[in-house]
């Protein structure tokens, strides 16, 4: 058992899956407690099928993935600031969002032939194959991203709790959301290479999501969806590695990991709710 | 002394803490505050007095700087609203606040003191004391690490009075503050009310509740989008008035006072 999760340590590729997920457990941490506060999943959904159309263009043109997942990114938010102030609602901006930019993914996409392999890499990711250059990327992202909570952390809470009154207080709340915007499109664009297209959500959120059930406090908030995000990546990792050499057995590795953050978040959430239930038959009974 | 400076002094007390002249305001064109006019001294109490839609919110946003007007002016404290933002405290109503929301009773006090405390720097402890006193003078201190959303609706509101506390505002804009609030609430909201007055904070409600009106304001403004009334409460609260305010059918005369029966 012990030496199954020491096992990927010894390899190199291994090694460098794990600080990528650290990394992005980190940004999860970080930018996915803010996500969850604001109620924003939404926005990273958006964000997500955005970087599509970009990424698609960065193949025909071959230039680089992340220079047009940025690029989706950017168009994507600012999409949705336009369509903010045109007071379009909300649900509805993001369908139109996302449709728009499937279709456009879709119709370049479609210009080209014999990109499938590289193409399912980049709806699941490959974490395993993650470049040291790409690990410097991340971790600037996950540095800034850090620099610009430090700025506006607070601020950021008091606008996810109480919106009316930050507005009263003076906070030019268009440009707080722009700077929580460009956070998500951030982390998105820096988890996509390695656990894909349909995965970044799940990646971003689910430990985030599974520390706000867990406790009452924005402040360990963070550090408890970044432990938990780095123990599931550190687990699903092994497991895919285990799997697939010992058993033979193909296990893509993001998957594994997004697979047991949600068991994580499932298990916590049954376990609420039975302590809860019992709490409040104690309290009956008294 | 430059006049658009932030007011950091007391100011002498029959300077009035806000003065609306003709104010109007209107939202894609269609006007929703007309002709609004009056003035409120530091140390009383504005009830804003009208049916839902008859501009009470657009014009506490007005107050705040938040709505640019289409004629008049407003002065708050001597100064333009913007400037005088950080002298005002605005008190939403605690039941649009989200009751699952990861914040203490504590934290809640302490954003009051965001603006003093700046981007980047996290509330030192002078921050603290001043909100643990403000807590103390809502009788919630020993509430302070309890979760904002465990409180009844009007510990909550409580709470939302302290924050202001905690701001050392001058003038107090309150949204609907008795609204779902129970009796021994409403009995400790209405006296730190008038401890803040005495102390020479000025206070706009808005209400729909004419005996809170009664209870807490000296002055009230009629709004129906344009000013039916302003001015003392015995002046402005004649059946007459508020038969013009809320539609003639809406308006009863009960045991010698008037009731509003629909909103």
């Amino acid at each position: 058992m012990f030496d199954i999760v020491l096992a990927p340590l010894r390899v190199a590729y291994m090694r460098r899956a794990l600080a990528e997920c650290v990394l992005l457990s980190m940004l999860g941490g970080m930018v996915g407690v803010h996500v969850v506060l604001r109620r924003l999943a939404f926005l990273t959904d958006a964000v997500q099928h955005a970087v599509l159309p970009g990424i698609a263009i960065a193949f025909v043109t071959g230039t680089s993935l992340l220079a047009g997942a940025a690029l989706g990114a950017l168009a994507a938010v600012v999409a949705l600031v336009v369509l903010g102030w045109a007071h379009v609602d909300r649900d509805a901006a993001q369908a139109v969002i996302i449709a728009t930019f499937v279709a456009v993914a879709v119709v370049i996409v479609s210009r080209r032939r014999g990109y499938q392999a590289d193409l399912t890499a980049l709806l699941f990711g490959r974490v395993l194959t993650v470049r040291r250059d790409e690990l410097v990327q991340t971790a600037i992202v996950v540095v800034v991203s850090a620099l610009v909570l430090a700025v506006t952390h607070k601020e950021l809470v008091l606008l996810a709790f109480d919106r009316p009154s930050a507005i009263a207080f003076g906070y030019r709340v268009d440009v707080l959301d722009a700077v929580l915007y460009a956070l998500v499109a951030a982390s998105v664009v820096a988890a996509v290479r390695s656990v894909g297209t349909v995965l970044v959500v799940a990646f971003l959120v689910t430990p985030a999501a599974t520390a706000r059930v867990m406790i009452d406090r924005v402040g360990p908030m963070f550090v408890l969806a970044a432990l938990l995000g780095t123990i599931a990546s550190w687990i699903g990792l092994a497991v895919s590695y285990d799997a697939s050499i010992n058993h033979g057995m193909r296990l893509a590795a993001g998957a594994t990991v997004v697979l047991l953050m949600t068991l994580v978040f499932v298990v916590v959430v049954a376990t609420r709710s039975i302590v809860g239930r019992r709490r409040h038959v104690l309290v009956a009974a008294s | 002394m430059n006049a658009d400076a932030p007011p950091t002094t007391r100011p002498d007390t029959d300077a009035p803490a806000l003065r609306l002249q003709l104010v109007h305001a209107a939202y894609d064109r269609t006007p929703v505050l007309e002709g609004v006019t009056g003035s409120l001294l530091p140390g009383r109490s504005l009830a804003l007095i009208g049916p839902n839609g008859a501009g009470k919110s657009t014009l506490i946003k007005a107050i705040l700087g938040l709505v640019p007007l289409t004629g008049g002016s407003i002065e708050v404290l001597g100064h333009r609203p913007e400037v005088a933002r950080s002298d005002v405290a605005y008190v939403p109503q605690a039941d649009i606040l989200d009751s699952t929301f990861p914040v203490s009773v504590l934290d809640v006090v302490l954003m009051g003191r965001y603006r003093a405390i700046g981007w980047l720097r996290r509330p030192r402890l002078a921050d603290r004391q001043r909100a643990r006193a403000a807590l103390d003078a809502v009788g919630l201190a020993d509430l302070a690490a309890r979760r904002f959303g465990l409180l009844s609706g009007g510990q909550r509101q409580r709470v939302l009075l302290a924050r202001a506390i905690a701001q050392q505002a001058r003038l107090l804009l309150l949204d609907e503050p008795f609204n779902g609030v129970d009796a021994t609430s409403t009995e400790l909201i209405l006296s730190i009310l008038s401890r803040l007055r005495a102390d020479g904070v000025a206070v706009v409600m808005s209400t729909h509740d004419l005996s809170i009106a009664h209870l807490a304001c000296d002055d009230a403004c009629l709004l129906n989008r344009r000013q039916v009334a302003f001015g003392s409460l015995d002046s402005a609260l004649t059946p007459e008035l508020l038969r013009e305010t809320y539609g003639p059918s809406a308006v009863q005369l009960v045991a010698g006072s008037s009731i509003v029966t629909t909103d």
